[in-house]
Protein backbone atom coordinates (compact mmCIF):
# COMPACT_ATOMS: atom_id res chain seq x y z
CA UNK A 1 0.00 0.00 0.00
CA UNK A 2 1.35 3.41 -0.93
CA UNK A 3 1.71 6.25 1.57
CA UNK A 4 -1.57 7.82 2.25
CA UNK A 5 -3.82 5.38 0.44
CA UNK A 6 -7.14 6.66 1.97
CA UNK A 7 -6.24 9.65 0.61
CA UNK A 8 -5.86 8.30 -2.68
CA UNK A 9 -8.81 6.04 -2.64
CA UNK A 10 -11.26 8.90 -1.93
CA UNK A 11 -9.54 10.26 -4.97
CA UNK A 12 -10.52 7.40 -6.83
CA UNK A 13 -6.61 7.08 -7.57
CA UNK A 14 -5.58 3.57 -6.04
CA UNK A 15 -4.26 0.97 -8.71
CA UNK A 16 -6.95 -2.16 -8.95
CA UNK A 17 -4.63 -4.25 -7.13
CA UNK A 18 -4.53 -2.16 -4.15
CA UNK A 19 -8.06 -1.04 -3.95
CA UNK A 20 -9.05 -5.47 -4.00
CA UNK A 21 -6.48 -5.37 -1.37
CA UNK A 22 -8.21 -3.02 0.39
CA UNK A 23 -11.90 -3.62 0.14
CA UNK A 24 -10.46 -7.27 1.42
CA UNK A 25 -9.53 -5.32 4.40
CA UNK A 26 -11.83 -6.11 7.74
CA UNK A 27 -12.00 -1.71 8.00
CA UNK A 28 -13.15 -1.29 4.37
CA UNK A 29 -16.69 -1.62 5.59
CA UNK A 30 -16.17 1.61 8.05
CA UNK A 31 -14.43 3.60 5.50
CA UNK A 32 -17.16 3.24 3.16
CA UNK A 33 -20.11 3.99 5.34
CA UNK A 34 -17.84 6.79 5.86
CA UNK A 35 -17.09 8.27 2.63
CA UNK A 36 -20.92 7.95 1.99
CA UNK A 37 -22.09 9.86 5.06
CA UNK A 38 -19.63 12.17 5.00
CA UNK A 39 -20.95 13.24 0.81
CA UNK A 40 -24.29 14.24 2.64
CA UNK A 41 -22.50 16.70 4.92
CA UNK A 42 -23.96 20.13 4.71
CA UNK A 43 -22.13 23.70 6.24
CA UNK A 44 -24.29 26.49 7.74
CA UNK A 45 -26.22 28.57 4.99
CA UNK A 46 -24.35 31.17 3.36
CA UNK A 47 -26.60 33.70 1.18
CA UNK A 48 -24.01 35.06 -1.15
CA UNK A 49 -25.98 37.85 -2.78
CA UNK A 50 -26.67 38.96 1.23
CA UNK A 51 -23.32 39.11 2.16
CA UNK A 52 -22.01 41.10 -1.09
CA UNK A 53 -24.75 43.73 -0.49
CA UNK A 54 -23.79 43.74 3.21
CA UNK A 55 -20.09 44.57 2.01
CA UNK A 56 -20.83 46.78 -0.39
CA UNK A 57 -22.91 49.13 2.44
CA UNK A 58 -20.43 48.40 4.66
CA UNK A 59 -17.88 49.92 1.94
CA UNK A 60 -20.08 52.83 0.61
CA UNK A 61 -19.91 53.96 4.43
CA UNK A 62 -16.39 53.58 4.96
CA UNK A 63 -15.36 55.18 1.52
CA UNK A 64 -14.59 57.47 -0.12
CA UNK A 65 -11.25 56.42 2.15
CA UNK A 66 -10.11 59.54 4.21
CA UNK A 67 -6.45 60.33 4.88
CA UNK A 68 -6.47 62.87 7.62
CA UNK A 69 -3.24 65.00 6.34
CA UNK A 70 -3.55 67.00 9.62
CA UNK A 71 -2.04 70.43 8.51
CA UNK A 72 -2.66 71.71 11.65
CA UNK A 73 -0.08 69.50 13.15
CA UNK A 74 2.10 70.31 10.76
CA UNK A 75 1.98 73.90 11.43
CA UNK A 76 2.38 73.85 14.63
CA UNK A 77 5.68 71.71 14.32
CA UNK A 78 7.11 74.35 12.04
CA UNK A 79 6.26 76.71 15.05
CA UNK A 80 7.83 74.76 17.38
CA UNK A 81 10.68 74.80 15.73
CA UNK A 82 10.60 78.74 14.88
CA UNK A 83 9.66 78.81 18.41
CA UNK A 84 12.88 77.32 20.08
CA UNK A 85 15.17 79.12 17.04
CA UNK A 86 14.16 82.41 18.58
CA UNK A 87 14.14 81.84 21.56
CA UNK A 88 17.35 80.17 21.59
CA UNK A 89 19.07 82.73 19.43
CA UNK A 90 17.55 84.97 22.18
CA UNK A 91 19.20 84.05 24.78
CA UNK A 92 22.67 83.13 23.07
CA UNK A 93 23.08 87.18 22.22
CA UNK A 94 21.89 88.02 25.43
CA UNK A 95 23.72 86.07 28.01
CA UNK A 96 26.38 84.57 25.84
CA UNK A 97 29.94 86.49 26.65
CA UNK A 98 32.63 88.04 24.65
CA UNK A 99 35.76 86.66 24.65
CA UNK A 100 39.24 87.20 23.90
CA UNK A 101 42.48 85.08 24.74
CA UNK A 102 45.69 85.68 23.80
CA UNK A 103 48.28 82.56 23.58
CA UNK A 104 51.64 82.22 25.07
CA UNK A 105 54.33 84.58 23.96
CA UNK A 106 51.62 86.41 22.27
CA UNK A 107 49.73 89.97 22.94
CA UNK A 108 46.56 90.76 21.86
CA UNK A 109 44.77 94.57 21.69
CA UNK A 110 40.97 94.35 22.11
CA UNK A 111 38.83 97.48 21.59
CA UNK A 112 35.68 97.44 24.01
CA UNK A 113 32.42 98.70 22.34
CA UNK A 114 33.04 102.27 24.50
CA UNK A 115 36.38 102.34 22.54
CA UNK A 116 38.03 101.48 25.82
CA UNK A 117 40.88 99.71 24.66
CA UNK A 118 42.41 96.80 26.57
CA UNK A 119 46.18 95.42 25.66
CA UNK A 120 46.25 91.54 26.68
CA UNK A 121 50.04 90.26 27.99
CA UNK A 122 50.71 86.82 27.15
CA UNK A 123 48.43 83.42 28.25
CA UNK A 124 45.66 85.75 29.69
CA UNK A 125 42.04 86.39 28.76
CA UNK A 126 39.37 89.27 29.26
CA UNK A 127 35.58 88.34 28.92
CA UNK A 128 32.73 90.49 29.37
CA UNK A 129 29.17 90.96 27.61
CA UNK A 130 28.59 93.10 25.00
CA UNK A 131 24.53 93.46 24.80
CA UNK A 132 24.54 94.76 28.35
CA UNK A 133 28.01 96.83 28.04
CA UNK A 134 25.82 100.55 28.11
CA UNK A 135 24.60 99.65 31.37
CA UNK A 136 26.99 97.35 33.11
CA UNK A 137 30.87 97.90 32.19
CA UNK A 138 32.37 94.67 33.25
CA UNK A 139 34.84 92.64 32.14
CA UNK A 140 36.09 89.15 33.48
CA UNK A 141 40.08 88.54 33.65
CA UNK A 142 42.28 86.09 33.97
CA UNK A 143 46.10 86.84 33.70
CA UNK A 144 47.38 90.37 32.87
CA UNK A 145 45.94 93.17 30.96
CA UNK A 146 46.63 96.80 30.58
CA UNK A 147 43.35 98.93 30.51
CA UNK A 148 42.88 102.40 28.61
CA UNK A 149 38.99 103.02 29.86
CA UNK A 150 37.19 105.77 28.27
CA UNK A 151 35.59 108.24 30.33
CA UNK A 152 31.45 107.19 31.35
CA UNK A 153 30.06 104.83 34.25
CA UNK A 154 31.69 102.54 36.82
CA UNK A 155 34.47 100.65 34.80
CA UNK A 156 35.08 97.03 36.60
CA UNK A 157 37.41 94.25 36.19
CA UNK A 158 36.69 91.38 38.02
CA UNK A 159 39.35 88.70 38.48
CA UNK A 160 39.11 85.54 40.68
CA UNK A 161 41.58 87.60 43.79
CA UNK A 162 39.77 90.96 43.76
CA UNK A 163 38.46 93.54 41.57
CA UNK A 164 39.37 96.57 40.34
CA UNK A 165 36.63 99.87 39.27
CA UNK A 166 36.96 103.21 37.67
CA UNK A 167 35.47 106.04 36.04
CA UNK A 168 38.00 106.21 33.47
CA UNK A 169 41.98 105.75 33.58
CA UNK A 170 44.51 104.07 32.57
CA UNK A 171 45.31 100.95 34.55
CA UNK A 172 47.02 97.62 34.63
CA UNK A 173 45.83 94.43 36.56
CA UNK A 174 47.77 91.41 36.76
CA UNK A 175 46.13 88.26 37.89
CA UNK A 176 48.46 84.95 38.12
CA UNK A 177 49.12 82.53 40.83
CA UNK A 178 49.38 84.09 44.02
CA UNK A 179 50.23 87.20 42.15
CA UNK A 180 47.64 89.98 42.19
CA UNK A 181 48.89 93.62 40.98
CA UNK A 182 47.14 96.97 39.97
CA UNK A 183 48.82 99.77 38.58
CA UNK A 184 47.33 103.40 37.69
CA UNK A 185 48.84 105.29 35.55
CA UNK A 186 46.10 107.98 34.77
CA UNK A 187 43.09 108.93 37.26
CA UNK A 188 42.09 107.35 40.22
CA UNK A 189 41.06 103.24 40.46
CA UNK A 190 39.47 101.54 43.34
CA UNK A 191 40.81 98.38 43.94
CA UNK A 192 39.04 95.61 46.46
CA UNK A 193 41.11 92.83 47.03
CA UNK A 194 39.50 90.37 50.14
CA UNK A 195 38.20 93.27 52.65
CA UNK A 196 40.54 95.90 51.62
CA UNK A 197 39.40 98.50 49.75
CA UNK A 198 42.17 101.06 48.47
CA UNK A 199 42.08 103.89 46.41
CA UNK A 200 45.31 104.08 43.93
CA UNK A 201 45.83 107.52 42.17
CA UNK A 202 48.18 107.85 39.09
CA UNK A 203 51.65 106.61 39.86
CA UNK A 204 50.78 103.94 42.18
CA UNK A 205 50.03 100.12 43.12
CA UNK A 206 48.86 97.67 44.69
CA UNK A 207 50.56 94.40 45.42
CA UNK A 208 49.88 91.03 46.36
CA UNK A 209 52.46 88.17 46.37
CA UNK A 210 51.06 84.62 47.96
CA UNK A 211 48.35 86.31 49.92
CA UNK A 212 50.27 89.36 51.33
CA UNK A 213 49.53 93.06 50.46
CA UNK A 214 52.93 94.76 49.65
CA UNK A 215 53.72 98.12 49.65
CA UNK A 216 55.42 99.22 46.15
CA UNK A 217 57.25 102.65 45.70
CA UNK A 218 55.67 104.80 43.33
CA UNK A 219 56.43 105.10 39.51
CA UNK A 220 56.42 107.88 37.03
CA UNK A 221 55.54 105.30 34.15
CA UNK A 222 52.97 106.36 31.54
CA UNK A 223 52.18 102.62 30.84
CA UNK A 224 53.26 98.88 31.92
CA UNK A 225 56.37 98.03 30.69
CA UNK A 226 55.08 94.77 28.50
CA UNK A 227 53.00 97.00 26.39
CA UNK A 228 56.72 98.55 24.92
CA UNK A 229 57.99 94.48 25.09
CA UNK A 230 59.44 94.33 27.89
CA UNK A 231 58.76 93.30 31.92
CA UNK A 232 59.97 95.48 34.87
CA UNK A 233 60.36 93.99 38.22
CA UNK A 234 60.48 95.70 41.31
CA UNK A 235 61.42 93.46 44.14
CA UNK A 236 59.68 90.60 42.89
CA UNK A 237 60.52 86.92 43.70
CA UNK A 238 62.16 85.15 41.32
CA UNK A 239 59.70 82.18 40.81
CA UNK A 240 57.11 85.32 39.67
CA UNK A 241 59.80 86.39 36.98
CA UNK A 242 60.69 82.90 35.77
CA UNK A 243 56.48 82.34 35.30
CA UNK A 244 56.34 85.69 33.15
CA UNK A 245 59.39 84.59 31.39
CA UNK A 246 58.07 81.00 30.11
CA UNK A 247 54.72 83.36 29.34
CA UNK A 248 56.81 85.48 27.44
CA UNK A 249 58.71 83.06 25.49
CA UNK A 250 56.65 79.91 25.67
CA UNK A 251 59.31 77.85 26.86
CA UNK A 252 60.13 75.95 30.33
CA UNK A 253 62.32 77.26 33.08
CA UNK A 254 63.92 75.01 35.83
CA UNK A 255 66.20 75.87 38.41
CA UNK A 256 68.86 74.03 40.26
CA UNK A 257 70.44 75.22 43.38
CA UNK A 258 68.35 79.22 42.97
CA UNK A 259 66.66 80.48 45.84
CA UNK A 260 63.62 81.22 43.83
CA UNK A 261 62.20 83.65 46.57
CA UNK A 262 64.95 86.01 45.97
CA UNK A 263 63.98 89.44 44.92
CA UNK A 264 65.07 90.70 41.73
CA UNK A 265 64.47 94.15 40.59
CA UNK A 266 65.16 94.60 36.90
CA UNK A 267 63.88 94.56 33.00
CA UNK A 268 64.33 91.97 30.74
CA UNK A 269 63.16 92.17 26.96
CA UNK A 270 60.22 89.73 25.50
CA UNK A 271 61.16 90.07 22.10
CA UNK A 272 65.38 88.56 22.77
CA UNK A 273 65.43 85.37 24.75
CA UNK A 274 69.22 85.57 24.97
CA UNK A 275 68.81 88.86 26.23
CA UNK A 276 66.08 87.95 28.67
CA UNK A 277 68.41 85.03 30.27
CA UNK A 278 71.14 87.46 30.52
CA UNK A 279 69.12 90.13 32.03
CA UNK A 280 67.84 87.88 34.72
CA UNK A 281 70.61 85.77 35.43
CA UNK A 282 73.30 88.32 35.96
CA UNK A 283 72.02 90.62 38.25
CA UNK A 284 71.13 87.63 40.19
CA UNK A 285 74.54 86.10 40.21
CA UNK A 286 73.05 82.51 38.57
CA UNK A 287 73.83 81.21 35.11
CA UNK A 288 71.82 79.46 32.81
CA UNK A 289 71.72 76.93 30.27
CA UNK A 290 69.35 76.69 27.19
CA UNK A 291 68.37 74.02 25.02
CA UNK A 292 65.73 74.46 22.63
CA UNK A 293 62.72 74.95 24.72
CA UNK A 294 64.03 74.49 28.08
CA UNK A 295 65.54 76.97 30.48
CA UNK A 296 67.82 75.67 33.06
CA UNK A 297 68.94 78.43 36.09
CA UNK A 298 71.86 77.20 38.02
CA UNK A 299 73.80 78.12 40.61
CA UNK A 300 77.73 77.96 40.70
CA UNK A 301 79.20 76.06 43.64
CA UNK A 302 79.83 78.14 46.06
CA UNK A 303 81.97 76.42 48.33
CA UNK A 304 85.04 77.92 46.50
CA UNK B 1 -6.36 44.67 -17.83
CA UNK B 2 -9.19 44.26 -15.64
CA UNK B 3 -8.43 45.49 -11.92
CA UNK B 4 -9.98 44.26 -8.36
CA UNK B 5 -11.05 47.98 -8.18
CA UNK B 6 -13.90 47.79 -10.71
CA UNK B 7 -16.75 47.29 -8.95
CA UNK B 8 -17.75 44.07 -11.89
CA UNK B 9 -14.42 42.70 -10.92
CA UNK B 10 -14.56 42.64 -7.66
CA UNK B 11 -18.29 41.34 -7.29
CA UNK B 12 -17.56 38.54 -9.48
CA UNK B 13 -15.06 37.27 -7.87
CA UNK B 14 -17.35 37.78 -4.55
CA UNK B 15 -19.45 35.37 -6.10
CA UNK B 16 -16.88 32.93 -7.10
CA UNK B 17 -15.15 33.10 -3.64
CA UNK B 18 -17.06 33.93 -0.31
CA UNK B 19 -18.90 30.88 0.05
CA UNK B 20 -16.13 28.48 -0.14
CA UNK B 21 -13.60 31.10 2.41
CA UNK B 22 -16.78 31.27 4.69
CA UNK B 23 -16.85 27.46 4.77
CA UNK B 24 -13.11 27.27 5.24
CA UNK B 25 -13.24 29.42 8.45
CA UNK B 26 -16.31 28.00 8.96
CA UNK B 27 -14.93 24.48 8.95
CA UNK B 28 -11.59 25.94 10.85
CA UNK B 29 -13.33 27.22 14.12
CA UNK B 30 -16.75 26.34 14.06
CA UNK B 31 -18.10 29.37 14.67
CA UNK B 32 -20.43 30.93 12.18
CA UNK B 33 -20.80 34.32 13.23
CA UNK B 34 -17.27 35.10 13.05
CA UNK B 35 -16.76 33.33 9.30
CA UNK B 36 -19.26 35.40 8.24
CA UNK B 37 -17.20 38.78 9.87
CA UNK B 38 -14.04 36.93 8.62
CA UNK B 39 -15.46 37.38 4.55
CA UNK B 40 -16.78 40.56 5.53
CA UNK B 41 -13.04 42.03 6.69
CA UNK B 42 -10.94 39.57 4.22
CA UNK B 43 -13.25 41.62 1.40
CA UNK B 44 -12.77 44.66 3.13
CA UNK B 45 -9.21 44.57 2.88
CA UNK B 46 -9.08 43.21 -0.99
CA UNK B 47 -10.95 46.77 -2.01
CA UNK B 48 -8.13 48.50 0.16
CA UNK B 49 -5.54 47.19 -1.69
CA UNK B 50 -7.90 46.73 -5.23
CA UNK B 51 -5.04 48.39 -6.93
CA UNK B 52 -2.32 46.34 -5.93
CA UNK B 53 -3.53 42.76 -5.90
CA UNK B 54 -4.58 41.27 -9.31
CA UNK B 55 -7.27 39.37 -9.99
CA UNK B 56 -5.33 36.36 -10.62
CA UNK B 57 -4.12 36.51 -6.87
CA UNK B 58 -7.18 37.75 -5.03
CA UNK B 59 -8.30 34.49 -4.26
CA UNK B 60 -5.42 33.22 -2.55
CA UNK B 61 -4.78 36.99 -1.05
CA UNK B 62 -8.57 36.21 0.42
CA UNK B 63 -7.27 33.09 1.62
CA UNK B 64 -3.81 33.89 3.29
CA UNK B 65 -5.80 37.55 4.96
CA UNK B 66 -9.07 35.42 6.21
CA UNK B 67 -6.49 32.94 7.53
CA UNK B 68 -3.86 35.24 9.50
CA UNK B 69 -7.06 37.25 11.05
CA UNK B 70 -8.76 34.16 12.97
CA UNK B 71 -5.51 32.45 13.18
CA UNK B 72 -4.63 33.44 15.96
CA UNK B 73 -7.88 34.89 17.88
CA UNK B 74 -10.17 31.77 17.73
CA UNK B 75 -7.17 28.92 17.82
CA UNK B 76 -8.25 28.77 21.72
CA UNK B 77 -11.94 28.29 21.20
CA UNK B 78 -13.67 25.12 21.70
CA UNK B 79 -14.65 23.88 18.10
CA UNK B 80 -18.33 23.15 18.08
CA UNK B 81 -19.42 22.42 14.32
CA UNK B 82 -23.03 21.50 13.30
CA UNK B 83 -23.58 20.43 10.21
CA UNK B 84 -26.81 21.14 8.35
CA UNK B 85 -28.51 17.47 8.03
CA UNK B 86 -29.37 16.89 4.79
CA UNK B 87 -33.22 16.44 4.54
CA UNK B 88 -34.28 13.00 3.61
CA UNK B 89 -35.81 12.76 0.25
CA UNK B 90 -36.81 8.88 0.35
CA UNK B 91 -38.32 7.91 3.59
CA UNK B 92 -39.07 4.51 2.79
CA UNK B 93 -36.17 3.12 4.80
CA UNK B 94 -36.96 1.26 8.45
CA UNK B 95 -37.08 3.88 11.62
CA UNK B 96 -34.15 1.22 12.56
CA UNK B 97 -32.24 2.28 9.74
CA UNK B 98 -32.99 5.86 10.39
CA UNK B 99 -32.17 5.37 14.24
CA UNK B 100 -29.12 3.91 13.18
CA UNK B 101 -28.44 6.66 10.96
CA UNK B 102 -29.00 9.54 13.43
CA UNK B 103 -26.50 7.68 15.50
CA UNK B 104 -23.72 7.42 13.03
CA UNK B 105 -24.08 10.98 11.98
CA UNK B 106 -23.93 12.05 15.63
CA UNK B 107 -21.11 10.43 15.81
CA UNK B 108 -19.35 11.65 12.98
CA UNK B 109 -20.27 15.43 14.15
CA UNK B 110 -18.18 14.48 17.42
CA UNK B 111 -15.37 12.75 15.65
CA UNK B 112 -15.21 15.81 13.70
CA UNK B 113 -15.13 18.21 16.28
CA UNK B 114 -12.07 16.23 17.61
CA UNK B 115 -10.07 16.47 14.84
CA UNK B 116 -6.74 18.93 14.19
CA UNK B 117 -8.37 21.57 13.04
CA UNK B 118 -6.24 21.57 9.51
CA UNK B 119 -7.35 17.77 8.92
CA UNK B 120 -11.18 18.82 9.17
CA UNK B 121 -10.66 21.55 7.56
CA UNK B 122 -8.92 19.44 4.32
CA UNK B 123 -12.20 16.77 4.50
CA UNK B 124 -14.56 18.66 4.90
CA UNK B 125 -13.58 20.90 2.14
CA UNK B 126 -13.29 17.74 0.07
CA UNK B 127 -16.45 15.92 1.10
CA UNK B 128 -18.65 19.15 1.39
CA UNK B 129 -17.40 21.52 -1.17
CA UNK B 130 -15.99 18.85 -3.69
CA UNK B 131 -12.95 20.65 -3.78
CA UNK B 132 -9.95 19.28 -5.90
CA UNK B 133 -6.76 18.56 -3.22
CA UNK B 134 -4.54 20.68 -5.45
CA UNK B 135 -7.08 23.57 -4.43
CA UNK B 136 -7.34 22.96 -0.86
CA UNK B 137 -3.10 22.77 -0.80
CA UNK B 138 -3.38 26.51 -1.98
CA UNK B 139 -5.92 27.33 0.30
CA UNK B 140 -3.79 26.59 3.28
CA UNK B 141 -0.54 27.69 1.12
CA UNK B 142 1.14 23.96 1.39
CA UNK B 143 1.74 21.01 -0.61
CA UNK B 144 -0.54 18.63 -2.38
CA UNK B 145 1.39 16.23 -0.80
CA UNK B 146 0.93 17.80 2.82
CA UNK B 147 -2.80 17.68 2.12
CA UNK B 148 -3.01 14.17 1.20
CA UNK B 149 -1.56 13.26 4.00
CA UNK B 150 -3.73 15.08 6.02
CA UNK B 151 -6.86 13.47 4.16
CA UNK B 152 -5.11 10.13 5.44
CA UNK B 153 -4.90 11.02 8.91
CA UNK B 154 -8.52 13.10 9.07
CA UNK B 155 -9.95 9.15 7.73
CA UNK B 156 -8.16 6.97 9.68
CA UNK B 157 -8.95 8.83 13.27
CA UNK B 158 -12.68 9.60 12.48
CA UNK B 159 -13.01 5.43 11.75
CA UNK B 160 -11.19 5.16 14.93
CA UNK B 161 -13.66 7.06 16.76
CA UNK B 162 -16.57 6.35 14.81
CA UNK B 163 -15.43 2.75 15.27
CA UNK B 164 -14.42 3.31 19.28
CA UNK B 165 -10.90 1.87 18.61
Amino acid sequence: MQDNYLAKWLNDELSEEELAKFKSSEEYASYKKLKGVSASLKAPDFDVEIALNELQTKRSQQSPKVIALNPYKKFLRIAAAIVILITGSYLYLNFSNTSYSSELAENTEVVLPDNSEVILNADSKVTFNEKNWDTNRKVNLRGEAFFKVAKGKKFTVETTQGSVSVLGTQFNVENRDGFFEVNCYEGLVQVEYKNIKKQLPAGTSFLVLDGKVLDVEESSALEPSWTRSESSFEGIPLKFVFKELERQFDISVNTENVDTNLLFTGTFSNTDLKMALKSIATPSRIKFKNEGDNVLFYAENTNQ
Amino acid sequence: MSNVCEDQVYSSIFRANSKTLFNFIYYKFGNEEKAHDAVQEAFVKLWENCSKVEPKKAKSYLYTVANNMYLNVLKAEKVRLKYAQTPKEHSNESPEFLLEEKEYKKKLDNALNSLPENQRTTFLLNRIDGKKYAEIAEMEGVSVKAIEKRMHLALKSLREKIDGI
